[in-house]
This record gives C-alpha cells, sequence and structure tokens, in this order.
C-alpha cells in the first residue's frame, strides 16, 4: 500500500456539521467535552410507554425550524432530520449551502445502524392494528435504511455520489473511510461524511433487554473498573472531504487530512475477547499502512469506549497490541461516556473530536473515570490533558464483530 | 494499470434454483419463481403474490452458523456465500482470513425480527417483547453472519443502500481489492420476504395481482421477493495463480443519486443515465460496446418507462437494439439481493454468450422501445454486459462485466 502513497490523491476535511447533545456547533461540542459534561439524561425518546426511564444521550431540544426554518420538514424522520441538520451545518461552513455556489456536485456517505428503527416499527404496528390499507405511503419510503442519506440529498441537492454504510459502533468511521477511499479513486471530489443516529423507544427497550446498558441511576464510565454498561445515544455529525488540490483551488479551509482508514472483522463477533480485540489491532495496524505512519507519530487516540464491559476491554487489548510501547505513552480517551452509544453518529462525534484535539491541542478526559479497569496498557485520565498532536486515530468496535480505524493528520501536514 | 478484477465463484439462492448451475439454468429456462404467499396472512392484502424461496433448507449449506440463530436474510446470504465458495475452487480455511472480505447489501436487512417485536408489542406482552432483538437484527448482521460463517477477518461492509444494494456491495469489494484492502473478496446483497416490504409495497399499488411483466404494455407491477447473490471477486493474477479460469472481469461501475424524490425516480432518468455512463467511463468503453443490459426492470409502469428513457439517453437511437430484459419477470423483486442475482447473470451471460429472458412477455409499449429479449433465452456474443439498479432515496448503481481475455 505505501507504494501507492507518493501518487494518490489527498482527502482533507474543510467543514463540519453537528447535531448533538453537547450542542450543534464543533466549538460547544469541543467545549462540553473539555468541561467534562454529560449529555446524558433520562430520555422519553428511548423510554417504551410505562417501562422505567431510559438514561440517554438526547439531542435535547432538537428544533428542526432551526435549521431548515419554513420548509416542511414533515417528510423525514428524526433520524433524517437530524443528518439533513448537520449536512446543513456542513454545506454553511463551507460556504457551499447554495447549489448554484457549488462547482462540483456534493455527495453524502452516511453511516447508520438503523435508518430510522421507529419508522419501521411504527410503520408494521400500524398495519397490525389499523390494516394494511392505512399504514402510510411515507413512512414506508422512509423505512429503508438508506431513506436518511436519500431525504437529506433531496433536502440539500446533493446529486453527487450517495452511499449509506452500516456496521453499528463503527459506521460512521466506515462511512469517512469509505468516502475517502471514493476520493481518492477519483469517483468524487466532494463528500459528505459521517453517520446519523436516531433515540427510540425500540432501540431503548431491545437494549435494555441486552443487559447492555448501565443500570438506572448510574452513568457509564469507560474503561472505568466498575463500569456496567453503556448509554444510547443519537444525532448526526459530518465532516465535508474534498480533494486537497481542489479544496485549495476554491480556497476552502482546511481542519485536517484523512491519511489512513481500516477497517476489520471478528469471525467470533464478540463471542471471544481476544478475536475481536485481534480484528480491533488489525484495524490500526492497517491503517497506519495506509497513512504511510506508525504508532510512534501518534498524538493522541478518541477511542470507541462506552462503558461496555466486553467491548472496552477488547478495544484496550486491541490498542495496546497495535500500538505497542506507544500505547502507554500516547494519551487516549473516550467520549461516549458523555454522549452515549450514537452507532452511526458515534464515528462522526469521533472525527469531530479528532479535529477539535489538532486544532486546540487539547485531548478531553474520561468524564467520572476513577480507577480504570486494572491492567489496561493505555494513557487514560478523567481530566483533560494538553497533547502535541499532529496525528490522532479514532477506533471502534461493534458489538457484533467490526472494527474500524481512522487516522487523521493537522491541515499544515496538507 | 489499475489491478484487474475478475469473478471467480457465484453462489446464488433463489426462488428458482438454488446455486449457480439449478438458478442459471432456471433463469435461461425462463421458470417463473413466484407463488402465492404462505410465510404470512395476506387475506387483508389486495394481491397475494410473492416471490418466496419455498425449498431452502439453511442445513443443508451452513456448516458453522446455527441457522436457528440468525435472521433469515443472513441465512440467505451466508448459505449464498458457502455456494459461491465452493464455486470458485476455494477452500475458505486455507485462505488468509484477515485478507479475505465480505461486502453484502440490503434493503431491510432483518425486517422478520422487527415483525416479532411488534408483535409482542401490539399482543401488548411486554416481558416477551425485544429478546435477542439487538443481537438479530441490525442489517450489519448480515454481513458479519456472512464472514462468520466461512471465517473471513478481513475488511467488513455492510450497504443498506435498498434495491440498488448489491451493486453498492459489488462496487466497494472491486474498490477494496484494488486498494488491496483485500486479496479476496465476497460481495453480494440478501433481503428475505417480508410482511412489512410486502405491506408497503401493497399499499403504494406496486404489486402486480399475477406475475410480473416488465416491458409489457400491460404490466401491472412489481412483485416482491427474496434471495440472495455472492460473487467471489479476487485479482486477475491471483486467480490465475491458482490455476482458476475466470467467470469474467468486473470492468467498472458508476453510481449517481437522484436527489429528487424518495420514491419515484427523475422523470427524465436523469441519475440512471449518469451512472450507467459513469460505469462506461470507469470500463474505457462506449454506449456501442455494450451487448447486453440487466435491466432493474421491475414491471411498474412508471419503472419500465422511466428505465427506457434513461437507456435511450445513454444508448440514443441504438437503444431499441440493445437486448436488456428483466429477471424480475421470473424472481419477484428480491430487493437488495436483486441487482447481486443480476450481476450474477451478467457474469454468466458474458462467460456463456447467452442470456436469459423477460417472460410474461405479450404486448410490447411504445414506452418502453427495448429489445427485452421476450420469452426465451437468447445465444448471443456478450462482450460487455451491463446491470442496472434503482433505489428508493435516488439510489442509482450501474455495474459492468466484461468477457474475460488474458
Amino acid at each position: 500500500m505505501a507504494a501507492l502513497n507518493a501518487s494518490r490523491r489527498r482527502v482533507v476535511v474543510t467543514a463540519r456539521g453537528l447535531v448533538s447533545p453537547l450542542g450543534d456547533t464543533p466549538g460547544a461540542f469541543a467545549a462540553a467535552l473539555e468541561e467534562g459534561r454529560s449529555g446524558l439524561g433520562p430520555s422519553a425518546l428511548a423510554t417504551w410507554n410505562g417501562c422505567a426511564a431510559v438514561v440517554a444521550g438526547e439531542v435535547w431540544g432538537f428544533a428542526p425550524e432551526t435549521y431548515f426554518g419554513d420548509r416542511n420538514v414533515r417528510p423525514l424522520d428524526r433520524t433524517s432530520r437530524l443528518a439533513a441538520a448537520a449536512a446543513g451545518l456542513a454545506l454553511a461552513e463551507a460556504g457551499l449551502a447554495q447549489v448554484e455556489s457549488r462547482t462540483q456536485p456534493v455527495g453524502l456517505v452516511l453511516g447508520t445502524q438503523f435508518g430510522s428503527l421507529k419508522t419501521i416499527a411504527e410503520f408494521d404496528r400500524r398495519g397490525l392494528t389499523a390494516g394494511p390499507n392505512y399504514v402510510k405511503p411515507l413512512d414506508f419510503a422512509n423505512s429503508v435504511i438508506n431513506a436518511p442519506a436519500g431525504q437529506t440529498a433531496i433536502w440539500h441537492g446533493l446529486v453527487g455520489l450517495n452511499s449509506t454504510m452500516a456496521g453499528g459502533a463503527t459506521a460512521g468511521l466506515a462511512a469517512i473511510g469509505h468516502a475517502t477511499d471514493l476520493i481518492r479513486g477519483g469517483h468524487a471530489e466532494a463528500l459528505l461524511a459521517g453517520g446519523a443516529e436516531e433515540l427510540s423507544p425500540e432501540a431503548g427497550l431491545t437494549y435494555g433487554r441486552a443487559g447492555l446498558l448501565a443500570a438506572a441511576g448510574s452513568s457509564p464510565v469507560p474503561f472505568g473498573a466498575g463500569r456496567r454498561g453503556f448509554a444510547l445515544g443519537e444525532g448526526a455529525a459530518l465532516v465535508l472531504l474534498e480533494e486537497l488540490e481542489g479544496a485549495r483551488a476554491r480556497g476552502a479551509s482546511l481542519f485536517g487530512e484523512v491519511v489512513g482508514h481500516a477497517s476489520a472483522f471478528d469471525p467470533s463477533m464478540g463471542q471471544d475477547p481476544w478475536s475481536a480485540a485481534s480484528a480491533l489491532g488489525r484495524a490500526v495496524r492497517a491503517a497506519f499502512a495506509d497513512a504511510g505512519l506508525g504508532p510512534g507519530d501518534l498524538g493522541a487516540v478518541v477511542t470507541g469506549g462506552s462503558g461496555s464491559l466486553e467491548l472496552d476491554l477488547a478495544e484496550a487489548l486491541g490498542l495496546a497490541s497495535s500500538l505497542e510501547e506507544a500505547a502507554e505513552a500516547v494519551p487516549a480517551t473516550a467520549i461516549k461516556g458523555a454522549l452515549g452509544e450514537a452507532f452511526g453518529a458515534s464515528g462522526g462525534f469521533q472525527a469531530l473530536a479528532l479535529l477539535e484535539i489538532l486544532s486546540s491541542g487539547r485531548l478531553p478526559g474520561i468524564g467520572g473515570l476513577g480507577e480504570p479497569e486494572p491492567g489496561l496498557a493505555l494513557s487514560l485520565s478523567n481530566r483533560p490533558r494538553a497533547v502535541n498532536a499532529r496525528t490522532v486515530l479514532a477506533t471502534a468496535l461493534g458489538l457484533d464483530g467490526h472494527a474500524a480505524a481512522l487516522i487523521l493528520t493537522r491541515s499544515d501536514a496538507a | 494499470m489499475s489491478r484487474r478484477i475478475v469473478v471467480t465463484g457465484i453462489g446464488m439462492v433463489t426462488s428458482v434454483g438454488i446455486g449457480r448451475r439449478a438458478a442459471w439454468q432456471a433463469l435461461l429456462a425462463g421458470r417463473r419463481g413466484t407463488s402465492t404467499v404462505e410465510s404470512f396472512d395476506t387475506s387483508r392484502h389486495p394481491v397475494h403474490q410473492g416471490g418466496e424461496i419455498k425449498g431452502f433448507r439453511p442445513d443443508d449449506h451452513l456448516k458453522r452458523l446455527v441457522p436457528a440463530q440468525i435472521g433469515r436474510a443472513s441465512q440467505l446470504g451466508a448459505a449464498a456465500a458457502r455456494l459461491a465458495l465452493s464455486d470458485a475452487g476455494l477452500d475458505p480455511e486455507a485462505l488468509d482470513p484477515a485478507r479475505a472480505g465480505v461486502a453484502m447489501g440490503t434493503t431491510s436487512g432483518e425486517p422478520q425480527e422487527v415483525e416479532r417485536l411488534d408483535d409482542a408489542l401490539v399482543a401488548e406482552d411486554l416481558a416477551q417483547a425485544g429478546h435477542g432483538f439487538v443481537r438479530r437484527y441490525p442489517c450489519h448482521l448480515i454481513a458479519a453472519h456472512v464472514a462468520a460463517e466461512v471465517g473471513f477477518a478481513g475488511v467488513n461492509a455492510m450497504i443498506p443502500t435498498a434495491c440498488a444494494a448489491g451493486n453498492y456491495a459489488l462496487a466497494y469489494a472491486y474498490d477494496a481489492l484494488v486498494n488491496d484492502r483485500a486479496e479476496l473478496m465476497l460481495a453480494g446483497g440478501a433481503d428475505c420476504f417480508s410482511r412489512i416490504t410486502y405491506t408497503g409495497f401493497a399499499r403504494l399499488g406496486a404489486i402486480a395481482p399475477d406475475v410480473c411483466r416488465p416491458f409489457d404494455k400491460n404490466r401491472q407491477g412489481m412483485i416482491p421477493g427474496e434471495g440472495a447473490a455472492v460473487l467471489v471477486l479476487e485479482p486477475l493474477d491471483r486467480a490465475l495463480a491458482r490455476g482458476v479460469e475466470p467467470i469474467a472481469e468486473v470492468a467498472g461501475y458508476g453510481l449517481s443519486c437522484d436527489a429528487h424524490h424518495m420514491t419515484a425516480a427523475h422523470p427524465e432518468g436523469e441519475g440512471a443515465a449518469r451512472a450507467m455512463e459513469r460505469a462506461l467511463r470507469m470500463a474505457g468503453l462506449a454506449p456501442e460496446d455494450v451487448s447486453y443490459v440487466s435491466a432493474h426492470g421491475t414491471g411498474t409502469p412508471t419503472n419500465d418507462r422511466l428505465e427506457s428513457i434513461a437507456v435511450k439517453r445513454v444508448f440514443g437511437e441504438r437503444s431499441p437494439r440493445v437486448p436488456m430484459s428483466s429477471i424480475k419477470s421470473m424472481l419477484g423483486h428480491t430487493m437488495g439481493a436483486a441487482s447481486a442475482i443480476e450481476a450474477a447473470v451478467c457474469a454468466l451471460a458474458v462467460a456463456e454468450d447467452r442470456v436469459p429472458p423477460t417472460i410474461h412477455f405479450e404486448e410490447p409499449d411504445p414506452e418502453c422501445d427495448v429489445d427485452c429479449v421476450p420469452n426465451e433465452a437468447r445465444e448471443m456474443p456478450v462482450a460487455v454486459a451491463m446491470n442496472n439498479a434503482y433505489a428508493f432515496g435516488g439510489n442509482n448503481a450501474s455495474t459492468v462485466m466484461i468477457k474475460w481475455r488474458p
């Protein structure tokens, strides 16, 4: 792979957009993480009627009119609204909000786990209760998992390439990686990439049933010794990726460069933590090979640690093996204690956190982290730290064996 | 010079046959796979035909996974993967697992799991609702189960771009090989028959009451179906090194987005034409080089008319003479599996110089001025086959297979 690097097209981040439990600007998001604020709380959106309130990372007070004015948002369900809002913010930051302002078509690669589980399940229940003749055609259109990407494209006139990547907690990182390869390969010039996910009562109910969530009243603490599980989250976060020369030619801001990414899979599907760790480790090593860099170049890591009993351990083991001696030296953190596990959106949140670290040299701490799980060979802290970060890494490990890694460098490297 | 990527194995699980040979022979013979729906009660629906695979026994195919523990789309996909590897003469145990990957497409993932959840919720049986759901429902489980079944530990991608997803997965796998992210990829699509999908298309008035007759003047709609196909892709040098004759070469792909309407295609076929043109440009081919087109051809009045307009944009005056058939006339619309099965058909068409027919064709439609290979398979030279797929969300994808030559 290294031989390809000299001639290949370079991909840079030229804009960001997010709606999150911790705000809808990169600055507010970074400030909240720096201060150790939690975006979690009892969420009616995530709670099935009559059940105990589910603690989750909701996009509190999300008001579509803030982003969409008086345009009719009824055709968009919540996932689509979150995605379209984040896309609009990124396009505005890029100065490309108007279709006429674009010299190249803009496309979208969106990571999502569910699309809208609520839309799908409600459509089905209406068919069961009212009868199949009373389901709503619009709900069926939105029941496909690529509906948020399709609706966002319609909303913003994104006539460029359009795709959707699934993959649970890895979907957002996978989408950014896929978009990078599409631009490198000359299939696109400008792509929004990241992810979107909504909270739903169906998700709250079924993740609770699976015993994966932190107990009511307790906060998830990634890598904490007493962690009991994660919280669900939601939101949308997108970066605008462009080919470097094209971005320079239009005078775009350069927030960072995507220099490496990779994914891998654990065929035990999470049943064997060592096998899961191995998948994460292979993804990290392959991402470094893609970047032509090594662990010695690394300044900080934003892990996918969420408070999950099994996944946090496997991710730490995989990082320790792939970063070797750098693992204990390079400051690492996790943001899902504050945001929840927002699946498709999580990778976008992690990418935005990486960009903030590159610009500010500040790595957020892990809120509430007292004693880390013993024996983890990672440099973790509950306080923000100054980092000399020119190269930063994000990792994620899904419940079903998917692993992903993304490496960004500071834009002055561009 | 970019690496050349070839197809060396095909696995198909369809309503007309399971396995490459059985499915291909049935498609050439023009056998209909749609029939009266049995997997759920359609008595409250105005239509009753579906493309269910009634003789599928997952135990016949799966060696590692326990069928009862995974959803039906996963069963179909994993079975297709086993069949494809066997067709390629590959022992998965003999491959480097870290360099072997999977890319799968789907429309709905495992919708039967949502149906089970909803059955319990509607029955107000909250204690029973949702158990096991998160380990059975998320659509990425299809790609995960394919990989777990065959022990592949490399790249693993799930692309839920609805009814164009098989082509998207093929494109993803092609890039993974060209970029040396893997040395072998399984690429395909899987979808299972579902109450949700059937109810939705019925409500749209899109389902034909009897049979699917694409491009016919009297066509009345599509018929929801199910199925899976998986193609083994590998770099040409690797295939030749192990002494294998490729079935076909993947020459290019084109993806585009209408950004127009969630369920209706662009009225002038704009996005569909762009996908075809991009695929040809990437393949270094011109429209006149195309021997055969596997149509999206759902059999709805609108799709077939707009697809005819789109191919006219690309092929111009020649478009009525370009053979373009729709196997959805036989299988119904297998959703995310459709363009994977159709990609397999394109690979076999260039390998064997035969193309499957559009069955149930009786009366030409002046608005569909195409040669749909009516009713009888055709023996003809097929140097270049193009596979078109269009999806909800305005996702368009075309792929191009060419005859492999040294």
